[in-house]
């Protein structure tokens, strides 16, 4: 048969279309499965590879112009659409995709681990049988990456005790309110309330349960390491269709803006707290707008800082405050 | 000539040959290439820059093997190219493809993971499925940030080849033994040639560029390889001291899981009581100052005084700042 080339609309030219390192990466991974397959339809092809048909028929028309010096016909790379199916033939440089990269094989190695991380119900046989799947895969996996590769990567998404993250994976799966027992580290005080759990997830390293909670009547979350306890109710509830953002970081406007000053030896202030801004002060110094929800919060912040920070705008002594009453706990009377 | 169409004729060419083709012979068999010798050079530079960005492995080897400072060609080893198919199974593609998708990899990772996955697609002729993700799936399960400095260590860890970065100023060598992502962060644990002492780093103070040094297979693992980071008060210089601290009995579970159980040495009514051996006195100072008014460092003396010291300092408040 001869090569088609009828196939697809050659498109606009206004239409944007991916830069030609991605098309170029799309078509080296195809073509070889599309040659093992010998005549696969065009719509298994697009499938598998989650690619539209249109940029898959863009692609191979190309290809098929392609080939080796002198450009003659028996020296060109051969591509039939028919009825449907495609084959790709002459094609012999392309019968393996290029291998992986290093950042290719570490993402998803990290990925598979990670989501090894995550506890797995009891009784859920499905998720049981797919983390076998994962383990197994991640071993043939490592098995192309290189000779150190299994084992090389190990990932925790977060010390909260498994007992807890499984209830509350159960409850939002049940859709069940949980009382919970949390220990509010920004207020330093413990709290029993009624929560409607919506999510679990894990960010920068911990875990975090997203819910509205009943006490204070909002959208809240908490950091599953400081629930004490957490226990499924009777009582159901209906989870919003979209919960928001999944944002650790909510400085809401309402909290109280402060501004610190920090000499040098405090910079880390600046990179470890989510700020609103950070300018330079002249010698050195910076200037951080942060927005302090809670006393405790900024108490621990000024006392671990101690003289390298001073409160340039914001609520007056409370560094000197919580130094005094910590000095107490030493029987020292400042 | 379509760029696309010229970078798939210049990989078959630099796949078809066994000895390296000067950029000359190359500029004949791609074709597309300008007549304009500026032009040209630049756009074959781009070219190349595209290809070994893409993971192409192009040599540039001498023409002549007895002149290795003469001029050189280009070629693509055919075996150092090629992804063998692992043996995936359809379950093992698709566990692989849903974990691309539950964990959200920041940075460059997402992209990665993309284009992991559909290589694996390419080259697993015998598992069928699909690694397209799934429509109106919800939000990630979690996050990890996969960025350039990490992948270059990866590389150096699993080829077991020493890799060298900028640490705290100075350029080390290190044997890259392992990764560990932990409260947030990347660490290296690995090696380290000058120091002759194995020690953990910090994947995000690892300054550019990380490059790798000598051959691949240049050591074994050993037996243990530490996995996570120590606690902050361990990653330091300080001389060592052994702290003893009381924690209130309502934060002793926080401060357990911080510090180990290993590291409790009395639960009573007054509190739990944990000895830490302390080689970093700042952040020594700033776990126990994270207690507020729940904990106290017992002793030693010498410790308790330095305490007593930071937080008068404190308490006097800060001196004046301009406004």
């Amino acid at each position: 048969m001869a090569p088609h080339r009828g196939c697809g609309s050659p498109g606009g030219a206004a239409v944007s279309r991916p830069a030609a390192a991605d098309r170029l990466a799309r078509l080296l991974a195809v073509v070889p499965w599309v040659v093992a397959q010998q005549g696969p339809t065009v719509r298994e092809v697009c499938e598998r590879f989650g690619v539209s048909e249109r940029d898959l028929l863009a692609d191979l028309q190309l290809l098929f112009m392609c080939g080796v010096y002198p450009f003659t016909p028996d020296s060109l790379i051969e591509v039939d659409v028919d009825d449907g199916r495609v084959w790709v033939r002459f094609a012999d440089w392309f019968r393996h995709p290029l291998r992986l990269t290093a950042a290719e094989g570490l993402a998803l190695v990290a990925a598979a681990r990670a989501l090894l991380e995550v506890p797995a119900r009891a009784d859920d046989i499905g998720a049981e049988a797919g983390r076998r799947a994962l383990r197994s895969a991640l071993s043939k996996l490592e098995g192309v990456l290189g000779p150190a590769s299994g084992g090389a990567v190990d990932v925790e998404l977060g010390d909260a005790p498994q007992g807890i993250l499984t209830s509350l994976n159960e409850a939002v799966e049940a859709r069940r309110k949980v009382l919970l027992e949390y220990y509010s580290f920004g207020r330093d005080a413990t709290s029993e309330r009624v929560v409607h759990p919506w999510r679990v997830f894990s960010s920068e390293g911990h875990w975090y349960l997203l819910g509205w909670c009943e006490r204070v009547r909002a959208r809240r979350l908490f950091r599953v390491d400081r629930v004490r306890s957490a226990e499924a109710l009777e009582d159901g509830f209906a989870p919003p269709e979209d919960p928001g953002p999944l944002s650790v970081y909510e400085g809401g406007a309402d909290d109280q803006l402060v501004v610190l000053d920090l000499s040098p030896g405090a910079a880390w202030v600046a990179d470890q707290y989510p700020n609103e801004g950070v300018e330079a002060a002249g010698d050195g110094h910076l200037q951080v707008r942060l927005r302090v929800s809670s006393t405790a919060w900024l108490e621990r912040l000024l006392l671990r800082a101690g003289p390298e920070v001073a409160v340039v705008s914001g609520p007056d002594g409370v560094g000197a405050a919580a130094a005094r009453r910590v000095l107490a706990v030493y029987d020292q009377v400042p | 000539m379509d760029r696309l169409e010229r970078l798939v004729n210049l990989v078959v060419a630099l796949l078809d040959t066994r000895r390296p083709l000067t950029r000359e012979e190359l500029r004949e068999r791609v074709g597309g290439y300008s007549d304009d010798e500026e032009a040209f050079r630049r756009n074959f530079e781009r070219d190349k820059e595209l290809l070994r960005d893409m993971g192409v492995p192009l040599l540039a080897e001498p023409l002549d093997p007895l002149v290795p400072d003469g001029a050189v060609g280009y070629r693509v080893p055919k075996d150092l190219y090629q992804l063998e198919d692992p043996g995936l199974d359809e379950e093992e593609l698709m566990a692989l493809s849903l974990a691309g998708s539950a964990v959200a990899l920041e940075g460059p990772g997402q992209a990665a993971v993309t284009s992991a996955l559909r290589k694996l697609a390419g080259a697993s002729a015998n598992a069928g499925g699909s690694i397209a993700r799934p429509e109106g799936q919800g939000a990630a399960l979690a996050d990890l940030p996969v960025g350039e400095t990490v992948a270059a260590l990866f590389a150096g860890v699993a080829a077991r080849q020493a890799v060298s970065f900028t640490y705290n100023g100075e350029r080390r060598v290190v044997d890259p033994y392992r990764l560990s992502y932990r409260q947030g962060r990347w660490y290296l644990a690995g090696y380290d040639h000058a120091r002759g002492a194995e020690r953990l780093f910090r994947a995000d103070r690892a300054g550019p560029p990380v490059a790798t040094e000598g051959p691949p297979g240049a050591f074994e693992l050993p037996d243990e390889v530490a996995g996570g980071p120590p606690p902050p008060w361990r990653l330091g210089d300080d001389e060592e001291v052994v702290a003893l601290v009381r924690v209130d009995p309502g934060y002793s579970e926080w401060a357990e899981r911080v510090a180990g159980q290993g590291a409790v040495v009395e639960r009573g009514t007054s509190g739990t009581y944990l000895e830490l051996r302390v080689t970093n006195r700042e952040a020594f100072r700033g776990f126990v100052l994270g207690f507020l008014e729940h904990a106290e460092v017992v002793g030693p003396p010498e410790l308790r005084e330095e305490m007593v010291e930071w937080l008068r300092t404190v308490a006097a408040g800060a001196p004046e700042v301009l406004r």
